[in-house]
């Protein structure tokens, strides 16, 4: 997706994190509480031109409910010069507990939007002995789950989605690394990568629903040649 | 210090877990105190839990809540953190898995505060108050509660007729709380203070109180199922015990740094209050009698306030709030004043409960995001012989008025609120509410015929609630209309409704049927309330969850009937339950202002000329402001 018509040169592109209680909160809250926050902060944020003018904020990849996140992405679009540590500097403070932001840079408007960019994300699932039938899901030709889709039940293979584990698999067998793929074309749901855990492995459904969660990280390219999100304008 | 823990797959097993884990913008998190109950289990602050009866979408909303959680968290000598109803599907997770009620901030389970305190803002709620003691592992009754329990207080509207739930109350505070909820805090900081050592006597020094009413030092009397009165139990317990105002707003702390929800809410906007009371006694309105008198904020604090909750929310929405905003002297001044200063910064103003004219029109235009939203009135009754028998000061060119400004200006959306079931009322009446909803959709086409504009398809909603009597009204004594009745009037208005332009909509009739029995009822139906409640009712103000027929036949089963509660009362020589609660308004004032509805005479606003009604014995706002 490329934007039609260029509207700002300052757009602040920062990392955030999203951790505990505020986890609980829905992506379109998420939203809201980080307009607000800009907003206390005498941001000087755009808004979208017409009706029903929206603050021009782009997030990354949606951030599922319960789930964790070190290292998501945002774009805010400004009608002036902020420099993005003065940015975060005022913004954080104002974000409620357990949301912060980091990492920021000062970028002109991207030529491609931060949504199409992203391919892969990596997750840290944590629960008791999830490591070693999580890998093994790694070794299966295809893995079947069922799918809901205007109220008819599809089954669907979700191996093409499941890339790797992590280069350095932890050593402590209650927690997986893995990349998978992330982004508006091809996208695996952490709680749907569960669910299959439970389906195919036998794990036990109740420690899959007690799961931490954590979106470590993101990135745009093509696995396994994946590039940092902060370079793709 | 305890505090009860939720797994993950309980609260992703619930809709809207965002609902339950707290972490707020503007929470109040005491550390002092989170220090002192860490090391050693307890603390010398008052702990108080603010807990609203209803989900948190809707106590988030309420202002009230916020207030007075400024008010208490002010306090140096007490840390109050927040409450809400567990929804249905939490409640269950909670009971299957023995997790207690605990506080959005700290999550101490209830029973750990020294004060549970609930805001009672609509009868239909009273069901929730046991269902937050019972998840919170406090027995239910006053009288079972022992020293270490926490001291159990309500206040809102509805503490006014507290008696179907005084049981369950140690202290219900009366009127407008922002001093005595700091004045009772005090009294219990000295009994936490001395060890918590005798729960009667601090009852009984709370009662002192002007303001504060203990349920349990008073017992009511009956005479063959008749009320009689309450008798004292105590020497010291007041006989009357009159509300609390607050004399000048502009003194007062307000909640300029609320706390900001994570979760979309009911009205997710700030709010700013611009004056208490209401000028115009409609007299049915129980909000018109008990607020009295009008008291305004000046629109120097109001501006000033405005601009300092818009910059420290974010909100992107500033609600003007009061009970008839068109009513506020300063208006103008006041919104120039907001307008301006959000020039340029994506807010707008809300203004319901604003009086359509030329004024509201021109600042709707100026103020609103979406233009052309829809225009409500609420005209009450259909005829003027009605609308002068409830003192609603609108008629039918007033509202014929407004309207031909308004589609001249391009409006086609009305919504009309009536109420059927009124004192005096006859089929008459309702036709006239048919009536004038027709001659609006006439009017529609006419202007636009005069006017050259080319008509559009009018969309004029008709809609209709039940009249419930309520305490402290001219109509406090008037008998309820019967379930027939109530459905007679409706499906004779439909039938009369066959326009497509005109949409009729209309509500439950149990609910208010229940809803009028909660309002003037007495401590009879405490036990009926424990009962339904243990069998199964609660969220009562769902319609899907309320049970109509479990509440009739707990009714019966304790010996009584909806009948005794709708009849009403005796003017002259009844008691009512409510009557040893001062509110300001003169029960003769009532009497005069009933006998007048029934001769369809009307009374002039307070502003206009002051009736007397006895609210002066505050010394404060309108009563003594020149004529
Ligand atoms: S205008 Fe009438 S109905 Fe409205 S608040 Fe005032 S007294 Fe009540
Ligand atoms: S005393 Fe007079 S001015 Fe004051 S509230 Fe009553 S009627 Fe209104």
């Amino acid at each position: 997706m490329t934007r039609q018509v260029h509207r700002t040169e300052y757009v602040v592109r920062c990392l955030f994190e999203r951790v505990g209680d505020a986890s609980f909160v829905g992506h379109l809250d998420l939203m809201h509480t980080f307009d607000r926050a800009v907003r206390r902060a005498e941001m000087p944020i755009m808004y979208t031109q017409g009706y029903n003018p929206r603050p021009m904020m782009v997030f990354a990849l949606p951030l599922g409910v319960g789930i964790d996140t070190l290292g998501d992405y945002v774009d805010i679009s400004l009608s002036r010069l902020v420099d993005a540590e003065e940015f975060m500097k005022k913004v954080n403070p104002n974000l409620p507990s357990g949301v912060r932001l980091y990492g920021g840079i000062n970028i002109d408007e991207p030529k491609n939007s931060l949504m199409s960019v992203v391919t892969t994300a990596m997750y840290r699932i944590k629960a008791p002995g999830i490591r070693d039938p999580l890998m093994r899901l790694f070794e299966k030709e295809e893995i079947k789950v069922e799918k809901r889709s205007k109220g008819k039940t599809v089954e669907t293979d979700i191996r093409p989605l499941l890339l790797s584990g992590a280069q350095k698999m932890s050593s402590d067998p209650d927690i997986c690394e893995l990349y998978v793929c992330a982004g508006s074309v091809k996208n695996l749901r952490p709680d749907v990568l569960l669910s299959a855990l439970c389906r195919h492995e036998e794990y036990d459904e109740e420690l899959a629903q007690n799961a931490v969660i954590t979106r470590l990280a993101l990135f745009g390219g093509e696995y396994p040649r994946l590039l940092d999100i902060k370079g793709l304008l | 210090m305890d505090q009860v823990k939720i797994s993950r797959r309980d609260l992703m097993s619930v809709e809207s877990p965002g609902r339950y884990v707290g972490g707020e913008f503007g929470s109040v998190i005491k550390e002092n105190v989170i220090k002192q109950l860490e090391e050693t289990g307890s603390c010398r602050e008052v702990r108080c839990a603010f807990c609203f009866p209803d989900v948190y979408e809707i106590g988030m909303s309420n202002l009230a809540m916020q207030i007075l959680y400024k008010c208490l968290n002010d306090m140096e000598e007490c840390w109050c953190e927040r409450v809400f109803s567990p929804w249905v599907d939490m409640d269950a997770v909670m009971r299957k898995n023995n997790i207690e009620l605990y506080s959005m901030e700290s999550k101490s389970p209830l029973k750990d505060f020294d004060i549970v305190a609930v805001t009672l803002g609509y009868e239909m709620c009273y069901t929730n108050v046991l269902q937050i003691l019972d998840l919170g592992r406090i027995p239910f009754r006053s009288k079972d509660r022992k020293e270490n329990d926490p001291i159990v207080m309500c206040g809102g509207p509805c503490a006014y007729n507290i008696e179907p739930m005084a049981d369950f109350f140690d202290v219900a505070m009366m009127g407008e709380g922002e001093e005595l909820i700091v004045e009772v805090t005090k009294i219990v900081k000295r009994y936490k203070d001395n060890g918590k050592k005798d729960r009667m006597e601090l009852l009984r020094e709370l009662s002192a109180l002007e303001g504060v009413y203990v349920p349990c030092l008073y017992e009511p009397v009956y005479d063959n199922g008749r009320y009689k009165g309450l008798k004292k139990l105590d020497e010291c317990a007041p006989d009357k015990i009159r509300k609390r105002i607050i004399k000048d707003l502009d003194k007062v702390p307000y909640p300029t740094r609320p706390v900001i929800p994570n979760i979309r809410i009911i009205h997710d906007r700030a709010c700013l209050e611009i004056f208490r009371g209401c000028i115009r006694g409609c007299r049915f309105c129980q909000a018109g009698f008990i607020y009295r008198p009008v008291r305004e904020k000046s629109p120097d604090t109001l501006c000033r306030q405005g601009i300092e909750i818009e910059h420290n929310t974010g909100y992107d929405e500033l609600g003007i709030l009061s009970l008839s905003s068109s009513d506020y002297t300063g208006l103008k001044e006041l919104t120039d004043g907001l307008l301006d200063a959000f020039e340029g910064r994506h807010t707008s103003l809300s203004l319901p409960s604003l009086r359509i004219d030329n004024f509201a029109l021109d600042l709707m235009e100026k103020v609103s995001k979406t233009r052309k939203s829809g225009l409500t009135f609420a005209p009450e009754a259909g005829t003027q012989r009605l609308r002068d028998v409830i003192n609603k000061g609108i008629c039918e060119d007033d509202i014929m008025r407004s309207l031909r400004l308004a589609f001249s200006g391009g409006w086609s959306t009305v919504k009309l609120y009536f109420m059927l079931g009124l004192p005096t009322e006859t089929m008459e009446d309702v036709k006239g509410i048919a009536d004038l909803a027709y001659k609006i959709e006439r009017l529609y086409f006419d202007v636009c015929r005069e006017q050259g504009i080319k008509a559009r398809k009018p969309e004029i909603t008709v809609s209709t609630s039940m009249y419930i009597p309520k305490p402290f009204t001219p109509f406090q004594w008037e008998r309820q209309n019967t379930k027939e009745e109530f459905l007679e009037k409706q499906s004779y208005l439909r039938s009369l409704i066959k326009s497509r332009n005109i949409k009729y909509i209309w509500h439950d009739v149990e609910t208010s049927l229940w809803e009028s029995v909660l309002a003037r009822g007495d401590r009879r139906l405490c036990d009926v309330i424990e009962e339904g409640y243990r069998k199964g009712c609660f969220y009562d103000a769902w319609d899907d969850h309320f049970k109509y027929d479990v509440w009739m036949e707990t009714l019966h089963e304790h010996g009584l009937t909806w009948e005794m509660f709708a009849r009403g009362f005796d003017v002259d020589d009844e008691h009512l339950p409510w009557e040893h609660i001062d509110v300001g308004v003169n029960m003769s004032f009532f009497r005069k202002e009933r006998e007048k509805a029934y001769n369809e005479q009307i009374t002039p606003p307070c502003r206009e000329k002051c009736s007397g009604c006895g609210a002066q014995c505050f010394k404060a706002g309108e009563c003594y402001a020149p004529k």
